[in-house]
């Protein structure tokens, strides 16, 4: 893997989620060696747990801000924050500032942390300007958008012109691509049954478009839609996109055991 | 009663209503594509159409006075009513008044609104609905589903059983230019007869005091010029400064709606028939009712008062496309009806409509006026929650949840034994059937996790 | 109190007025709108027109005179009887409208009716009317033929705009009166006209 530009190497403070720290932290592994490889120390602040999102997309706006403040000072000392989600990433780049837009403390702090705050996807193409090197699989892939990371903090062409640097995958188009797969968080539980014939519509696609992989940039909307897949019989693989930069996409898709 | 939940399950169990779903949003959704594509500056256009609706919301009262005294100058009379009881008591008042027996009323999401219907059926005066939707969903006694498409829930085949069953003299083709063809011969004469016409509005300008009406089949010039008397009833929202403010927001309506350019025929009426006309109204009455609209802008809600009611957002909302308009229980349905329900009908009844939903953001990325619908939506939650109005399971399981997430280690504690327990309950890599999270595994399946979290792997040395 | 100043006083209002027409006027600077090429008004007026959403049908005459005779022609392709609805126009009784037989007073099903345009519309094809004592609306609305002489093209749908004294009704006829009220599938004639004949005159 090619060095990031020379010069400062910053210190990036990986969020991992709870959702990787949980059910797939290899995600977090992944992220690891792709922030290293695109010149970046990574550091995991120890006091990490949830940003909140769950309390927020419920109307408790009070946890959330509590919540919001202890990720704030815990994340403030570093360079830049990371996060391979773009649903978390954007609860603390748009969502903090505005929870905290009344506290004159928190709020300067929300606002100034938000500007140094990344989805994973966006910081390595656009803040890093890398491409991983001499990572190959043979294989093709479909993709899917987030709607948090497409409609909240604009990422579509990052995750592709980082998977194009990898030798040998190619990408299918997804039908309804930018379609939404359902998850939306609490709202998969809540509402199970409208969910479910959500998600059903997006498998139909997925398995549509030919492709042996799911890739996507949320884990969330991942397991929405892979745990669907294969309750349903379909062959296709899910990876989160971090995974397949980093070279591990020749490991257990969600879902397989090692 | 039924419940949102009751209502979403008839829904997604009905076929039909999907087919019907599809064929309507769905094909607005790819023409809305494309005449948007064609047009120029579109994202410009959505922030001039915002920056007019929320000068006008800004200077709502002056706007309204302005609008009043020129309505009045060119011969209309205009009534104002706070709720919408009050809106139906004046515009019953007024066909009573004039004597009449029979209305013809072209569509009005605002009529349904206040209930108009059942207040004109109240008041013994026979109600002739206009629009080819609104007629159908008359026949078969149902409310409206859509804003623009009230009957998409109807396939043609149930359609072809109302009309046979109703029309005098039905079509004899299974088509729908057939079915079409016997509703323009069974409405005609009423049309023509009635006493009183009744519109919407789909636009008020207020410097010349015009109503301005928008409609693909010229049902409502039909039903507002013959009679003697043409009612408007309409949300004090709907004000636009000026023609030339009126001309951008329908280019905007038309292209958001169904994909067209303009619709077919738009209609300013600037008070009743003048001296020497040969045809028009002799008296013309404009209803502004406010109906929470007020409140609406005092309460965080101004944004949602830009509403052009284009229908664009719920023809692209996946959570409508799935159980279509009825589930909402409400006069509007969709993202739009989701903010705007509560406002009308309150909260506590209507509190699943803000939280069935994604928060997934294209409403607000295909409002031609940029309304903040995710944002709104949680507006709600917030106050659903700051009222106790969210089940307790949720408020202990969220409880619970921060609670441990504020402690670091114990978070790490909790969630390291919640792993050992999901991992026993399957073989593989997946679980079939987890116990607390039964609604997820009713319909797919669930990744097992991994044997020890990231932060416990990282703590031992892991770093790749 | 009424609910005029109950409505009213939750309102406010006290911006100065001036200030408030000249944000107005500013919001409609520079609109954004399909581009009109001034040069070709006519050609573009006709595109739209005939394109499947609109579908006129398209005649030309070179003087008024000649009105009779393309209404009659157009009558007859049609397999319409020489039968018409017709405004109380000058530009009606002033010409002779041989083999055809003329009524004002339109019938719930009138075949068809003739009417003068104020203008044309080239960004979208519409053809605008005015109510006056010469120009009735219902008529327009129910016969199944529309018939319409167009004697002036604008370009954008501000220019059709009229200023000073509104009539009674301002309206734009953009195509037949049609309906996607049933699944979604388009059918022309809903209650209004199906077919439109659309007259260029000098």
């Amino acid at each position: 893997m090619i060095p990031a530009r020379s010069g400062t190497q910053p210190r990036v403070a990986l969020f991992v989620t709870c959702l990787v720290d949980l059910i797939r932290p290899q995600i977090g592994f992944a992220a690891i060696r792709a922030l290293e490889a695109a010149g970046c120390e990574v550091i995991v602040p120890d006091a990490q747990t949830c940003c909140g999102q769950p309390a927020l997309n419920s109307g408790d706006r009070d946890t959330a801000a509590d919540l919001a403040r202890r990720a704030i000072a815990m994340l403030e000392p570093y360079d830049h924050v990371v996060i391979p989600s773009g649903s978390c990433a954007a609860t603390m780049r748009v969502h903090y500032p505005e929870i905290l837009e009344h506290d004159p403390e928190w709020g300067p702090r929300a606002v100034a942390l938000a500007a140094r705050t990344y989805e994973i996807l966006a910081y390595l193409d656009e803040v890093r300007g890398w491409k991983p090197d001499g990572v190959a699989l043979d294989a093709t892939g479909t993709y899917h958008d987030s709607c948090s990371g497409l409609r909240e903090l604009g990422i579509k062409r990052q995750p592709r012109r980082l998977l194009a640097a990898i030798d040998g995958l190619s990408l299918k188009p997804l039908a309804g691509a930018e379609t939404c797969c359902g998850f939306g968080g609490t709202f998969c539980v809540k509402y199970p049954a409208i969910s479910n014939a959500i998600v059903a519509e997006k498998a139909t696609a997925i398995d549509a478009s030919g492709a042996d992989l799911l890739l996507a940039g949320d884990l969330g909307c991942l397991m929405n839609m892979a745990g669907k897949l294969n309750r349903e019989g379909s062959k296709v693989r899910a990876f989160h996109t971090i995974e397949l930069l980093a070279g591990m996409g020749d490991g257990p898709a969600i879902g397989e055991e090692a | 009663m039924s419940s949102f939940t009751d209502r979403a399950d008839i829904a997604l169990a009905d076929r039909n209503l999907k087919i019907a779903v599809e064929r309507t949003a769905g094909t607005a959704e790819a023409k809305r594509t494309i005449a948007i594509d064609a047009f120029p500056d579109f994202e410009q256009a959505r922030d001039r159409a915002a920056a007019i609706k929320d000068h006008v919301i800004a200077n709502l009262g002056l706007y309204l006075e302005r609008f009043e005294a020129n309505a009045i100058a060119a011969g209309a009379k205009v009534h104002w009513a706070r709720t919408a009881d009050e809106a139906c008591e004046i515009v019953v008042g007024i066909c009573k008044a004039a004597g009449a027996r029979s209305v013809a009323r072209s569509k009005s999401m605002l009529g349904e609104e206040i209930g108009l219907p059942h207040a004109l059926e109240q008041a013994g005066i026979t109600r002739i609905e206009t629009d080819l939707a609104e007629h159908i969903i008359q026949l078969a006694d149902e409310r409206p589903s859509h804003i623009i498409w009230p009957a998409m829930h109807k396939t043609r085949e149930q359609v072809s059983v109302l009309f046979k069953a109703k029309h005098r003299d039905p079509h004899q083709e299974e088509t729908i230019a057939a079915m079409a063809e016997s509703a323009r011969r069974h409405l005609r004469e009423g049309m023509l007869a009635a006493d009183v016409g009744i519109s919407g509005a789909n636009f008020l300008v207020a410097d010349s005091g015009a109503v301005c009406t928008v409609t693909n089949e010229g049902n409502a010039e039909i039903s507002l010029v013959p009679p003697r008397v043409h009612i408007v009833t309409a949300g004090i929202e709907k004000i636009v400064p000026s023609m030339g403010h009126a001309v951008h927001m329908l280019r905007m309506l038309s292209r958001s709606a169904t994909g067209a350019a303009l619709s077919q025929y738009t209609t300013f009426y600037t008070g009743p028939r003048r001296p020497g006309d040969r045809d028009g109204p002799e008296e013309m009455y404009i209803v502004l009712v406010d109906n929470g609209r007020t409140t609406m802008r005092e309460t965080g809600l101004a944004e949602m008062l830009r509403c052009i009611r284009c229908g664009a957002c719920m023809n692209h909302c996946v959570v409508f496309r799935q159980i279509g308009g009825h589930a909402y229980g409400s006069t509007y349905p969709g993202p739009m009806g989701a903010v705007l329900t509560p406002a009308f009908d309150g909260l506590a009844k209507n509190r699943d409509l803000p939280n069935a939903c994604t928060l997934n953001g294209k409403c607000q990325e295909v409002c031609p006026v940029r309304i903040p619908l995710p944002t709104l939506l949680r507006g709600w939650r917030e106050k659903s929650w700051r009222e106790g109005l969210e089940p307790t399971s949720l408020r202990t399981g969220l409880g619970a949840w921060a609670w441990v997430a504020r402690r670091p280690a114990l978070y790490r504690a909790a969630t390291a034994s919640a792993l050992k327990a999901m991992r026993l309950m399957g073989r593989g890599g997946w679980l079939r059937k987890l116990p607390l999270a039964g609604a997820w595994t009713e319909h797919r399946d669930m990744p097992k996790p991994a044997a020890q979290s990231f932060m416990a792997q990282y703590k031992k040395g892991r770093r790749s | 109190m009424s609910a005029r100043d109950a409505i009213l006083s939750r309102l406010g209002g006290t911006a100065v007025q001036g200030a408030i027409d000249a944000e107005a006027a500013a919001l409609l600077i520079a609109p954004e709108r399909p581009r009109v090429d001034p040069d070709r008004l006519e050609e573009t007026f006709l595109a739209m027109l005939t394109l499947p959403s609109i579908a006129a049908t398209v005649d030309r005459i070179d003087t008024l005179d000649a009105l009779p005779q393309a209404v009659a022609a157009y009558l007859a392709t049609q397999g319409l009887p020489p039968v018409l609805c017709t405004p109380p126009d000058p530009r009606v009784t002033s010409n002779d409208w041989v083999g055809l037989t003329l009524h004002e007073q339109v019938a719930p099903d009138e075949n068809a009716v003739l009417a003068f345009a104020r203008c044309g519309v080239a960004e979208t094809g519409s053809l605008v009317f005015e109510t006056s004592p010469t120009a009735p609306m219902l008529p327009n609305f129910l016969a199944l033929h529309h018939i319409v002489v167009v004697t002036r093209i604008v370009a954008q749908l501000e220019d059709a705009a009229l200023l000073g004294t509104q009539p009674r009704a301002h309206y734009w006829v953009t195509g037949v009166s049609g309906t996607t009220d049933i699944e979604g599938t388009y059918v022309r004639g809903a209650h209004g006209p199906r077919f439109l004949h659309v007259i260029l005159a000098p």
